[in-house]
């Protein structure tokens, strides 16, 4: 049996076995015989970084097992986090550095060496900067302990232009509980009496602790779960209330919310007068959202607005507004994040147990060493000019595709990506692959042959999470963490580390003064400030370590504390959003709605697909192999549109074709898809079938933060086959 | 007459560095930590500052005033002048009222 063709139940089976002698605090332990180990690490299936404990037999990976330790992930690894294991074994990955020799997607690539795949791509870069400077390339990439490397590089190159995934993800509700409290919170779900979840689905989306801890809220401890989605969710069908609202509506229920909260006297007086700012103005704004407004915009009737706005304060402190992961929805999205931030701090749940928490920290070291010059062009997106709130290191992804499209302010010609497929992530498949088309150079890293590395010019493969150890990194949170991913297999084929492609590509460029050190050496230096004997050898040995302190509610509740804001206080009225221009408080527009005849495409998250490539696993795609759209039986019907039914789904960029799930489960006025399907690069032959949602949704960003706004496409849907 | 010869001097080319202050933020990062942090942590002999320890206008003042050590001794003493603007730089850009949006990740 080859290692590709391990079937999940052999991994079981005789993970089993030693499941029983796996213990915390295990490090690298071979057994007598040398055979079986254990290796405590972290996973990378997504960005959640849970603890993890790898059994190691016969020089295989025979399972992966939860760490408790981490008091993040706690007792529990999810379904990617169990099949993470196939990221080594998939015979499908990318084993070699390639070179491109036919034409940009044509499929023709021969094999190279390390040496001759840095030297070439190193050649483009360099000659990309002769002329037309380093702000040529783009750099661009996700979220993972390694990125610092890639990122750096960018950097040391010269170039203003590092985009990063939050642009895509979760930018705008950062800047909004930034701007408001100068920080990003966590929700204390494990405590919250009261919870309101709008478009958020953790109970289907994203399986970890903390949604554990709300099930077991909300089931065992009967907190009360009020769900707003236009789609009946798994949270929605655990839910206490479902309320299908309007889809972008979300604003209008919270300022309605506001107006009872205020209106009734049923706020935290106390708390505002202490902690906040512009309050007065707030009181004054709100008397316009009246329930029975809001009802026109939301479609939820005014008397259940009335009795959520109440219960929610009479449950206060314990009560919360979850933000969500994912706040890429609408061109509002920042103010109506901005709204849930203020609707939380008038109920003072700021800092209580059950409410909302300002995460606590750990310290680190670092590896100092003098950096570069800082980069002398602006940067192509313009962000100074169009998002000037936006995090600097982040970018406007989005807005950068369109400017480097339109050749403005200057040419790129150039794209560095490393972890992250431009080509399912960003929406509007078509103008990426212009994008892709008029560069000069694409070098991607990476552990599969993804849509974007099938278009690359040079394909560096990178050692998988498994085979590899990555920088030491601080999980901060209410109960804060440091995670160490180590190797516990050596590469199965000839891939490298990021470090280690980084630094190749580094000395070619003269630039490796910025990369004279070693994982090692890098690891040494963050892990010396933390507070206990022999940090490095713990980490190595538990993989984590956590604060031995339970979580600590109330440090910022201290009348002299100052929050990072321009005032020091929690900004309900914002001048720091006025002086750029946009609403201070927020302020409701309505969002155009679909025409006769079109359907508005709501995204969405399963547990085991959360990210594009999850959908190559085989061990996740034996839950749903096939992506189908949602349509309610009223849509549906009068096209002729059947169960099974095969349609084509087009928006103003383009169309894609898969099945149709005719579903009470919906509004009438919106479809649904999941993220991840309809693969182009022949290498992800697993991946499932179906259309890709980045193929129909069009080009929009939210106003103040750039985020990407993935629910503002209108679709129409057309029957073109019967199930066969 | 030295030391106030060099304290004109740091006043007024860091008073025109706190206009248009052209330092480089990642460096001043590192000199900051490479330097005024050798003192100026918990329990060392500076006691302990940091970017939050002040507002970016104190901070601009501070090297307006540009001086150290309980306004013993001039800054250009402690670094080079290219190496204070870079430090400056860095101090301004995250001081307690800075803007300073929370990324997730680095
Ligand atoms: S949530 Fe799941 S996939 Fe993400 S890090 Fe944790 S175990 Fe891995």
């Amino acid at each position: 049996m080859s290692e590709a063709t391990i079937p999940r139940r052999a991994f079981f089976h005789i993970a089993a076995a030693g499941a029983v002698a796996t213990q915390i605090g295990c490090g690298r332990r071979p057994n007598t015989a040398g055979q079986r180990y254990e290796v405590a690490t972290a996973c990378e299936s997504c960005p959640n970084k849970c603890s993890v404990i790898a059994v190691v037999e016969g020089g295989m990976i025979r399972k992966l097992n939860p760490n408790p330790r981490n008091p993040k992930s706690r007792g529990m690894l999810c379904a990617r986090g169990n099949a993470g294991i196939l990221q080594a074994y998939d015979p499908n990955r990318l084993k070699q550095p390639m070179i491109r020799e036919g034409k940009r997607g044509e499929g023709k690539w021969r094999n190279a060496s390390w040496e001759e795949a840095f030297d070439y791509a190193a050649g483009k870069l360099a000659a990309i900067k002769e002329k037309y400077g380093p702000q040529g390339v783009v750099w661009s990439s996700t979220e993972s302990f390694a990125e610092i490397f890639f990122k750096n590089l960018g950097l040391a190159y010269g170039t203003p232009n590092i985009v990063r995934h939050p642009t895509l993800c979760l930018a705008s509700v950062n800047l909004a509980y930034s701007m408001t409290f100068g920080t990003v919170p966590s929700f204390d779900l494990q405590n919250a009496n009261y919870v309101i979840m709008a478009g958020a689905n953790r109970f289907e989306s994203f399986i970890t602790p903390d949604t554990m801890d709300l099930i077991e809220s909300t089931m065992n401890r009967k907190a009360r779960l009020i769900c707003l989605d236009p789609r009946f969710t798994v949270t929605a069908a655990k839910a206490d209330t479902w309320f299908p609202i309007k889809p972008g509506t979300d604003m209008a229920f919270i300022l309605a919310m506001l107006h009872v909260i205020i209106g009734e006297g049923r706020y935290d007086k106390a708390f505002l007068d202490t902690y906040s700012t512009g309050f007065d103005k707030l009181q004054a704004h709100v008397i316009q959202y009246t329930p029975e407004w809001a009802e026109k915009q939301t479609e939820i009737p005014a008397s259940e607005i009335v009795r959520i706005a109440r219960e929610f304060s009479d449950a206060a402190p314990r009560a919360v507004f979850y933000a969500g992961r994912r706040s890429s929805w609408y061109q509002n999205d920042f103010q109506m994040r901005r709204a849930q931030a203020i609707l939380n701090a008038v109920v003072g749940n700021w800092d209580k147990q059950g409410g909302m928490v300002p995460n606590g920290k750990m310290p680190l070291g670092e590896l100092l060493f003098l950096p570069w010059d800082d980069p002398q062009a602006p940067r192509v997106d313009e962000l100074d000019k169009n998002f000037p709130l936006a995090a600097k290191g982040d970018g406007a992804y989005l807005k950068l595709r369109e400017n480097v499209l339109a050749g403005t302010p200057y040419p790129v010609k150039g794209w560095m990506i490393s972890k992250q497929d431009p080509f399912n992530a960003l929406p509007d498949q078509s103008k990426t692959l212009r994008m892709m088309e008029q560069m000069d150079f694409i070098g991607v890293i990476d552990i599969q042959m993804s849509d974007t590395a099938w278009y690359a010019d040079v394909v560096f493969p990178e050692s998988t999470y498994l085979e590899r150890t990555d920088p030491i990194e601080m999980l901060p949170g209410i109960w804060p963490a440091v995670v160490m991913r180590q190797q516990v297999i050596k590469p199965l084929h000839n891939t490298k580390p990021c470090l280690d492609i980084v630094q190749g590509l580094a000395k070619r460029l003269n630039l490796s003064q910025y990369f004279d050190y070693t994982i090692e050496q890098w690891n040494e230096a963050a892990a010396k400030e933390m507070p206990i004997e022999m940090p490095l050898e713990y980490l190595k040995k538990h993989g984590v370590y956590a604060s031995p302190d339970p979580p600590r509610y109330g440090a910022t509740l201290q009348p002299e504390h100052r929050f990072v804001t321009k005032s020091g206080k929690i900004e309900l009225f914002s001048e720091r959003l006025q002086e750029a221009g946009h609403d201070p408080l927020p302020v409701y527009h309505a969002p155009e709605q679909p025409p006769a005849g079109r359907f508005r495409l709501v995204l969405g998250r399963k547990a085991f697909f959360t990210h594009a490539n999850n959908t190559t696993n085989p061990w996740l795609l034996d839950f749903q192999k096939e992506n189908r759209l949602w349509m309610h039986p009223q849509s549906a019907k009068p096209t002729g549109i059947a169960d099974g039914d095969l349609v084509e789904v087009t928006s103003s960029v383009g169309s894609v074709r898969l099945r149709v799930k005719v579903a009470e489960e919906i509004r009438p006025d919106c479809v649904h898809m999941l993220h991840g399907f309809g693969k182009r690069s022949p290498w992800l032959k697993r991946a499932g079938e179906g259309g890709a949602d980045a193929a129909i949704l069009e080009t929009a960003w939210d106003r103040v933060s750039g985020n990407a706004a993935l629910h503002e496409t209108f679709v129409q849907v057309r029957k073109v086959g019967v199930p066969s | 007459m030295k030391l106030f010869t060099a304290f004109l001097t740091a006043a007024s080319i860091l008073g025109a560095a706190t206009a248009n202050p052209k330092g480089n933020d990642a460096k001043g990062r590192f000199y900051y930590k490479q330097t005024c942090k050798t003192c100026h942590t918990k329990g060392a002999k500076g006691g302990e500052v940091t970017p939050m320890s002040k507002t970016q206008a104190q901070w601009k003042l501070y090297f307006v005033k540009a001086k150290h050590n309980s306004g013993t001794e001039a800054l250009l003493k402690v670094m080079p002048e290219e190496q204070l603007r870079d430090v400056q730089t860095f101090l301004v850009n995250h001081a307690v009222d800075s803007p300073q949006p929370e990324t997730c990740g680095k």
